[in-house]
């Protein structure tokens, strides 16, 4: 019995989100959609952190990720008497990484804005009548939300 | 006259999972009234909605009570999806049913303990929580959680249960049945346990139906309220029936629970045995607009969900009223006339959830 025998995880227990650094774009949507604000993106700094006592383990940042970098593991967190933040560097090489490219949208372009609707930083602006799209570059994540929603395929990194 | 003399209980007392206040007016060892308080652990969870956007509240909703946390999260959606016009696959709705009905059972196993400590009977609440442990390994292995699951989501559920989990789920529940006639045999027919509940806190339907008392307090004095009626999830082709006692003293209350626990292993076979196939979830287009109100009969009683939508990503208002809130005036009644000896046991015997109540 537990303690002699060790706890067995069940494949679905949901025990601590986990983060792989190397897909993370930091593009911030896990922060935004996180019902307890437990997750903090600092696109300056490059760092991601989680207030462990603050997440309460829905798995929400799990399901919205576009990159599939974070998963919900199976083991707890250790025991503490102080709110732990656990904060991860994205690794140096590559810092310049999220950043690469610009997002292009091409003459099929419909106008039809639902690029602009699913953005998370807000960071695109379709004006219908006019027929221009836009995009600012400082506020754009890269993280390919747009290019999935759009219907006419019209929009890619380049 | 006998003296009389105010005696508080609680909000910090050894029977008291959930902190109440009464102050008991007594004379001599009867207690002429009871003023009940309660404010000691509002959180505000309702406000929240201006801060999380509706499709995030439901983790938040669940966490209105650690006991009956996926009927809230159900009872959320049911009115989220009734203002956006959803209807949720069958699969889904069996789905919610197996885990509602299974959140009944743990939460009936959490009170017969939680019963049997507050009449000193330590060892039968030890082997009440013992079993219930069974039944939270089945949630972690099929939901990822043990009281708080977030499986439910506006629009259906978030996983599928496995044909080979469904029939887990069944084959565990029916191997509990012997050790569960056991311990329910016990709460029924032993002579002490006899002594502390029959007769003690006797209500009429009359008096029931003036002070609108839910759930198994109201079913114990004979009258067959029961949402799971109404038609919601996959009751209706469960050939879900309540179960009533007539007596409505807590031994009644104590009865009306046990019968549910086998019948919620009924349910659950069945609705396991019935499952249909198709997805899980629907897609959800648009935000809430306009006013809904969704009904649910968690394990303590109706539990009652409004939520009001102006057309944004955050619902402009929603109210939660649990069932311990509807059955406090009933609480005061029985308490009118009691033995002070007698008063853990009747508090208990309402299931109260007061975090569940102050939200």
């Amino acid at each position: 019995m537990y303690p002699v025998v060790p706890r067995e995880w069940k494949e679905r227990t949901r025990g601590h989100i986990a983060i792989d650094m190397d897909a993370c774009i930091l593009c911030g949507i896990c922060g935004k959609k996180c019902p307890t604000d437990a997750i903090t993106v600092d696109r300056g700094a490059k760092t991601w952190s989680i207030g462990r006592m603050q997440c309460i383990q829905c798995s929400c940042c799990v399901d919205v990720c576009p990159k599939k970098c974070l998963v919900n593991e199976a083991t707890y967190t250790t025991p503490a008497v102080y709110k732990i933040v656990d904060t991860y560097e994205k690794p140096e090489e590559q810092g310049a990484a999220a950043n690469e490219g610009s997002l292009k949208c091409d003459d099929t372009c419909v106008f039809c804005g639902i690029c602009a609707k699913k953005c998370p930083q807000g960071a695109i602006e379709v004006d219908r009548a006019e027929k221009k799209w836009e995009v600012d570059d400082d506020k754009c994540t890269r993280c390919g939300l747009c290019i999935e929603g759009c219907p006419k395929k019209s929009l890619k990194i380049e | 006259m006998a003296k009389r003399t105010v005696i508080p209980f609680g909000p910090q007392h050894p029977v008291l999972p959930e902190p109440i206040h009464l102050d008991l007016v007594i004379e001599d060892e009867t207690v002429v009234e009871a003023i009940p308080s309660i404010g000691f652990i509002h959180r505000g969870l309702e406000k929240l909605v201006e801060k999380n956007e509706w499709p995030e509240m439901v983790y938040v909703i669940e966490r209105v009570c650690g006991i009956c946390s996926f009927g809230h999260g159900w009872g959320y959606c049911k009115s989220v999806e009734g203002n956006l016009g959803l209807s949720v696959p069958p699969r889904a709705e069996y789905l919610r049913t197996i885990w509602h009905e299974l959140g009944r059972i743990h939460s009936h196993l959490l009170w017969l303990g939680l019963l049997a400590d507050s009449f000193g009977f330590e060892s039968l609440f030890m082997h009440s929580w013992r079993l219930r442990e069974t039944v939270l390994d089945l949630f972690e292995e099929t939901t990822g959680g043990r009281v708080i699951f977030s499986v439910c989501k506006v629009g259906g559920v978030r996983k599928d249960v496995t044909d080979e989990q469904l029939a887990e789920i069944s084959g565990v529940l029916k191997g509990m049945i012997p050790e569960l006639t056991e311990l329910t045999n016990v709460f029924l027919e032993d002579m002490s346990v006899k002594n502390r509940l029959e007769g003690v806190g006797t209500l009429s339907a009359d008096e029931i139906k003036e002070l609108c008392a839910v759930g198994p307090v109201a079913r114990a004095s004979g009258i067959a309220s029961d949402v799971r009626l109404d038609g919601h999830g996959a009751y209706p082709e469960l050939g879900f029936e309540p179960c009533v006692e007539e007596a409505g003293d807590c031994m009644a209350r104590c009865k009306v629970r046990v019968r549910e626990i086998f019948q919620s292993i009924g349910l659950i076979a069945k609705a396991a045995e019935q499952m249909p196939g198709g997805d899980i979830d629907v897609k959800v287009k648009g935000n809430p607009e306009g006013e809904f109100v969704g009904r649910m009969e968690q394990p303590r009683g109706e539990a009652y969900y409004y939520s009001k939508g102006n057309g944004s990503k955050f619902l402009e208002r929603i109210r939660v009223r649990t069932p311990t809130n509807a059955n406090i005036p009933a609480l005061v009644k029985m308490l009118q006339g009691c033995d002070l000896a007698d008063v853990p046991v009747m508090v208990l015997t309402i299931d109260p959830c007061i975090s569940c109540t102050e939200r």
